[in-house]
């Protein structure tokens, strides 16, 4: 306790440089936090953006969907099922779609659209499809006969609001599938490549079409926790029949967009070891200016009977104070801001927008309030600040007390 | 008739520094014999070796050659970890430029060595308040170092010095930074707790109070004892 006491008030003989030193840790969290955070953020709305309106995080489909998306592996999905996965507790909604391919033809223009049956107003319930809405109205009624466009392929196919789809596709077991209905709305997804190829029909109405009554090629599931998705799919797995039916994670149905993101994030992580490196060698200045000029001290310590050991104990308590009081400032300050960037994302424009578009990007920066944003950075920090402590420490292990008390 | 029991012994001392050119002999071949309860003096011109000896018996310097006894263990054979620990218990340091810890008041400061002992805290608390009397810091007690004069500052050393109640207190230049007034209080003080505690006091200095106090005067020169004599 008295090494700790003196530890602390030797901080304060220099209050300027501590409170220096303590403010470059502060800075450098509270960088690494937004950093981290705007970084997962994105990665985050990304993954949400896509997933949302076409996956789901978690997917239930009949074995051999994913690998060969045809309408003859559509399923018959039971309230049974729904039940099971329901019961299990993280999952938000399960979400019927019916998923095919169709050819979109407007005024004099066609084109192929991904085709998606969705039951509006679970969509509306759990996904928020109604907020991507850019023009016209959402489907009142589940039954209603009617189509929603992704904004860009209704542009593509010269429609608007009121106009008239035609959709020609292959229906189950090869029958033909054709059928026109009024575009009730245009909407903006998150993910460009879906505003350039979606079509929503409500899902009675795309069985109807398909030939496949009371059938769905998948069942979304939306989650509570992203980040505890892994450990989910692992639960549910035993309660599906996985002869008939499996359970994919969106990042085995996305591969792409999983190695996108990794290799994204290793660039960022780079970065912040970068910022960590400059903030460490700041740290390490001010501690071994702090031991330099203390060696006649630590020679009069020496002399009096105090161990080495307790010595370096007393440093490391000085190290680590400061570190927590930076870290502490930074994190909290970080917390603030990363919760109004939360509740606030920034919309970006002009030629960033353009260059997140061409990405598949949506273009604004949210951040991530994920618990580890924090954690992690004031876990570093902490390790810095101990691992920083040894120079100074081997100091005074190497101490001579004479040449000390002459110095 | 009281018994003296011998609590310095140096044998055959010799310490060679290496120098940037040739090694210097800073001390060489000295034997110290000192009684409990003597009241020393190492004297000798700038460069004699005064400091150097006093840091060979005190632990913090090892000899080239030769071997120091004190108190019945020889400190020349052990450990770095084992040295620290005696000095802890039976050593008392007073410093030319006072040394103290300049983050804790004088109270603290004298009780720092006993913190380290590890002493219960209202034995330490007694302890303490008994020293502030004897050194006439009572008042002071709880001001840090930079508000104190020097002399006061070197009573507070000396204070620290005798807390863990050393055999030996070994007094490296202590009057070098007062003023005649507080280096004669000062070594009144010593002469005192000499007296009234049996505690072996040796010195290095040049001051002539100081030598005029001593009881027993060693003299250095070129790192050898050239005399050796007890005034009066």
């Amino acid at each position: 306790m008295l090494l700790v006491r003196l530890a602390w008030l030797n901080l304060w003989r220099n209050r300027r440089r501590t409170l220096i030193t303590g403010a470059s840790v502060f800075f450098a969290v509270i960088m690494a936090i937004i950093m981290r955070a705007s970084t997962l953020g994105i990665y985050d709305n990304l993954i949400h953006n896509f997933v949302s309106f076409s996956s789901g995080y978690l997917q239930v489909n009949q074995k051999g969907f994913h690998d060969e998306p045809s309408l003859d592996l559509a399923m018959v999905f039971s309230p049974g099922l729904i039940g099971i996965l329901k019961e299990e507790g993280g999952i938000t909604a399960v979400i019927p779609r019916m998923q095919s391919f169709v050819l979109a033809a407007g005024s004099g223009q066609a084109k192929g659209a991904l085709f998606m049956g969705v039951v509006p107003s679970l969509e509306k319930q759990s996904t928020g499809l109604h907020r991507r809405l850019c023009a016209g109205s959402y489907p009142e009624s589940d039954t209603a006969q009617v189509a929603m466009l992704g904004v860009d392929l209704a542009s593509r196919l010269g429609l608007k609001p009121g106009d008239t789809v035609i959709l020609i596709g292959q229906g189950y077991h090869a029958v033909t599938a054709a059928g026109k209905y009024r575009v009730s709305g245009l909407l903006q997804l998150g993910s460009p490549e879906l505003n350039q190829r979606i079509v929503y029909l409500p899902l009675h109405c795309a069985q109807q079409l398909l030939d496949a009554p009371g059938m769905a090629t998948s069942l979304a599931l939306q989650i509570e926790s992203p980040a505890k998705m892994e450990a989910l799919a692992r639960r549910l797995r035993p309660w599906i029949d996985t002869t008939q039916l499996e359970l994919l994670t969106w990042k085995q149905l996305f591969p792409e967009l999983d190695q996108f993101i990794t290799a994204d994030s290793a660039g960022h992580i780079i970065m912040s070891g970068v910022l960590y490196l400059v903030i460490s060698f700041g740290l390490l200045g001010t501690l071994l200016m702090m031991a330099r000029e203390r060696t006649h001290e630590f020679g009069i310590l020496v002399s009096l009977g105090l161990k080495r050991s307790r010595i370096a104990f007393m440093l490391l308590c000085e190290s680590v104070f400061i570190s927590l009081m930076g870290c502490s400032a930074g994190i909290a300050s970080g917390w603030l801001l990363v919760r109004w960037f939360h509740l606030n994302p920034i919309p970006l424009g002009g030629r960033l927008k353009e260059m997140y578009l061409s990405y598949g990007i949506e273009p604004v920066i949210s951040v991530s309030n994920r618990p580890d944003v924090f954690t992690v950075q004031a876990m570093v920090v902490l390790f810095i600040s101990l691992a920083l402590v040894f120079v100074p420490m081997v100091k005074v292990f190497q101490l001579q007390p004479v040449a000390a008390l002459n110095s | 008739m009281e018994q003296n029991t011998t609590v310095i012994d140096a044998h055959e001392l010799t310490k060679i520094y290496n120098g940037r050119q040739v090694p210097v002999k800073a001390i060489d071949g000295v034997h110290l014999h000192l009684e409990e309860g003597e009241f020393a003096a190492v004297v000798g011109p700038s460069g004699s070796g005064k400091s150097t000896l006093l840091h060979l018996i005190g632990g913090l310097d090892t000899p080239t050659s030769g071997n120091v006894v004190l108190a019945g263990t020889e400190i020349t054979r052990l450990s770095e970890h084992k040295l620290i620990d005696f000095r802890l218990h039976h050593i008392g340091f007073v410093f030319q430029a006072y040394n103290l810890v300049p983050v804790l008041t004088a109270r603290e400061n004298i009780g720092f060595v006993m913190q380290l002992q590890g002493l219960p805290r209202s034995s330490i608390n007694k302890r303490v308040d008994e020293l502030l009397a004897q050194v006439d810091m009572i008042e002071k007690a709880d001001v840090k170092p930079a508000k104190l004069s020097g002399g006061q500052q070197q009573r507070v050393a000396v204070a620290r010095a005798l807390a863990s109640r050393p055999r030996i207190v070994l007094a490296d230049e202590p009057t070098a930074n007062l003023d005649s007034v507080n280096a004669g209080k000062l070594l009144d003080l010593m002469a005192r707790l000499n007296r009234e505690e049996h505690i072996t006091f040796l010195f290095s200095t040049h001051d002539p109070r100081v030598i005029e106090k001593a009881r027993r005067v060693i003299t250095l020169v070129d790192g050898r004892v050239v005399s050796d004599t007890r005034p009066g």
